[in-house]
């Protein structure tokens, strides 16, 4: 599938790469390490309070609520007179889809541009990093990239029972979804850089507002 | 090219890069400990990691083919460049291919490599380059001078000055505001966008995975909005797993910046459905060699292994004094130095492997534990193996041979020495060296052109000794 008229280029490599390997002093990696990395096996509470340290520490907010009817009202809360860009109402959970329908609301099928007009980004979550604090978003029919990244506020409404300790544990738990879809964003608080004297500045280019709303 | 000696000159005494270097490396050095001392089992992740390179580059031609079959089956068209102007033209064809008019780049020092803007540009493409440190760049017509932090060297008073000039904003030296300023800029850029080029950390060999960190989230832009996404990687880039992409990730971030994690890790497996996603239609991989086989002939195979991080740089006394463009190509400080060479050829960068003082730093934090004064070391070797030793210096190191393994020589010859610098010296201190007939010093004036020579001390170590012991029967 080499359409760019270096067809040789490869067969020229792999031909350096071997004659390479007859000179190379290549170190070999330290003996007896473990296959894998085992991580400790924790209750539901226990990776959420990781959860929740991790998202403290990158200054993500975050709401815990008891019921359905609460995630839905707390959301509300937010975004109620905002315009939203958000998942399909049927991608997220506790159906948070319900409370969008008096809401001036935006999807991955409007003009890019009309997208961009969005205050609010609204996103359900594949899974969520306990020990990063992170949020995974595996893109698919419906669970659209922009709505996570356009906005200069980013809504996540987390299942309480999809959080994993590790990446590592997510991977190995989700290979298929993983590999099957054309990109997985994994967001880890907000937009950041420190390009200027090294000086913290949120929200340079994606959401410099992530909230997580935990439901049970 | 100029000197390592006349790029250094140029910027030893610029107080203000000093003031700026060392705020920033400080900083780094600090949040990078910090951070990596939270990580448990830091040291098993670092040995793991480490194995997971070995092992690529151990049969890196199988494990290519197989990445090459991976990409191709997620829908992604790959390309294998030999050099980095090849790469360049590949990138161009695509572009004329789509008539494309404007190329947005995410943050990659490989494409800095091979000078892809230039030949970009030269064909008439406009480019823009979206991470912010990247965008000042661009626009004050500058070079990176850190891997991670590209304008480490920069005070934000010129920051406001070069947006001031060339955006036509109000001048400010608010960081918020300037950061502003470029979202704002940055942002029709990319809703207007038809192609984007990122490098990549990682490629998985396993899924034929792309991974690209980034904290801002231009790279997220740059590999979204576009309806072409092209990936340039040289092709040591690979992990064999996605378990040791999370061993990597693990590390690189806090070796990096001291955040357990990048804000925006993007896993990318190919082209999107376009008619109802916002995502590329056409994603395309170029794979370059570009010197890279030939380091992996050479005894300095292993830093194939590196993975940017830049701990080395911000705990290296030699970057901290010079700064990044002293080192004359992309990758400055002790990985430059031995990647220049590497790459581009011995004899134009030879000065680069003596620009270290072996203090064994940079092995100390390099997160893949990578031997890099040893590969120095074999490098100087190299050097002065190849090299046309003057007589005079052959004669004299033959002579300083025979001196210092004859301990009563070696003894007189001190007492003689010693004399000789103390009374040539003043108040300890020798600021250059005679050069009269009489006293052919000359050949020591290397040494006092950049610092005075302190002479030695009057009683030797070998005198206190035996001091000592008589002074103990």
């Amino acid at each position: 599938m080499n359409s760019s008229g270096f067809a040789d280029s490869k067969s020229a490599i792999l031909s350096r790469i071997k004659q390479s390997k007859l000179s190379a002093k290549l170190p070999n990696a330290e003996p007896g390490l473990p296959e894998r990395i085992e991580y400790p096996s924790l209750n539901e509470e226990e990776l959420l309070s990781r959860f929740l340290e991790e998202l403290k520490a990158l200054e993500v907010d975050c709401y815990i609520e008891s019921s359905p009817e609460n995630v839905r009202r707390r959301i509300k809360s937010f975004i109620h007179g905002k315009s939203i860009l958000s998942w399909d109402a049927q991608c997220l959970p506790y159906d948070t889809g319900a409370i969008l329908e008096k809401e001036k609301v935006f999807y991955e099928s409007d003009e890019i541009n009309i997208q961009a007009q969005a205050e609010i980004g609204l996103t359900g979550c594949d899974a969520a990093i306990a020990e990063t604090g992170s949020l995974a978003l595996i893109q698919k029919k419906g669970q659209s990239r922009t709505a996570s990244l356009l906005p200069f506020v980013h809504i996540a409404v987390v299942k309480k029972n999809a959080i994993y300790l590790s990446m590592g544990e997510f991977y190995a738990k989700n290979g298929k979804d993983i590999t099957g879809a054309p990109c997985i964003n994994i967001v880890t608080g907000p937009s950041r850089t420190a390009d200027i004297e090294l000086t913290l500045t949120l929200g340079v280019h994606g959401p410099g507002k992530v909230i997580v709303v935990i439901g049970p | 090219m100029s000197s390592f000696s006349a790029r250094v000159k140029r910027v030893i005494n610029d107080n203000e890069l000093h003031i700026a270097l060392s705020r920033a490396t400080a900083q780094l050095r600090s949040s990078r400990s910090a951070s990596l001392s939270s990580l448990e089992n830091a040291d098993l992740i670092r040995d793991m990691a480490r194995r997971a390179k070995l092992n690529i580059l151990h049969d890196l031609d199988e494990h290519l083919l197989k990445f090459e079959q991976r990409l191709i089956d997620n829908g992604v068209q790959v390309h294998w460049a030999e050099k980095g102007t090849d790469a360049c033209e590949i990138v161009i064809k695509i572009a004329q291919k789509h008539r494309i008019k404007k190329v947005l780049k995410s943050k990659s020092m490989v494409t800095e490599e091979i000078h892809l803007n230039d030949a970009l540009i030269k064909t008439g493409l406009n480019v823009v380059e979206t991470d912010l440190g990247e965008y000042i760049v661009q626009l004050a017509d500058d070079r990176p001078s850190h891997i991670i932090t590209p304008i480490i060297h920069m005070t934000r008073e010129k920051v406001g000055e070069i947006m001031h000039r060339s955006l036509n904003v109000p001048y400010t030296n608010d960081i918020p505001k300037l950061a502003r300023y470029a979202r704002e800029e940055l942002r029709k850029e990319f809703l207007n966008a038809d192609m984007g080029i990122t490098g990549a950390n990682f490629g998985v060999v396993e899924t034929g995975t792309i991974c690209l960190v980034t904290n801002e989230g231009n790279g997220r832009m740059v590999t979204t909005l576009p309806k072409i996404h092209i990936v340039l990687m040289g092709l040591e880039k690979l992990v064999p797993t996605l378990a040791d992409l999370d061993l990597m990730l693990k590390i690189l971030a806090r070796s990096a910046t001291g955040q357990k994690l990048t804000s925006y890790t993007t896993l990318i497996h190919g082209p999107g459905d376009r008619e109802d996603s916002v995502s590329p239609e056409e994603v395309h991989v170029i794979l370059l060699d570009n010197g890279r086989t030939s380091i992996l002939g050479s005894e300095q195979a292993e830093i194939l292994g590196c993975i940017r991080c830049g701990a080395c740089l911000n705990v290296c006394p030699v970057y901290k004094s010079i700064g990044g463009h002293a080192y004359g190509d992309v990758y400055a400080g002790p990985i430059g130095s031995i990647v220049t060479p590497g790459l581009k050829g011995l004899a134009e960068w030879k000065d680069l492997p003596f620009a270290s003082t072996l203090c064994y730093a940079c092995n100390e934090v390099c997160p893949v534990r990578l031997d890099i004064p040893e590969m120095l070391l074999s490098l100087r070797k190299k050097i002065i193996r190849e090299e046309k030793i003057p007589l005079g210096l052959k004669l004299g190191m033959k002579g300083f041979g025979i001196i210092t393994s004859h301990p009563k020589l070696y003894k007189i010859m001190r007492k003689i020495s010693s004399l000789f610098l103390s009374l040539i010296s003043k108040d300890g201190w020798i600021k250059s060296f005679p050069t009269k007939w009489w006293i052919p010093t000359g050949f020591l004036n290397g040494w006092t052109q950049v610092r005075d020579f302190k002479i030695p001390a009057r009683k030797s170590f070998q005198d206190m000794w035996i001091e000592r012991k008589k002074s103990h029967e």
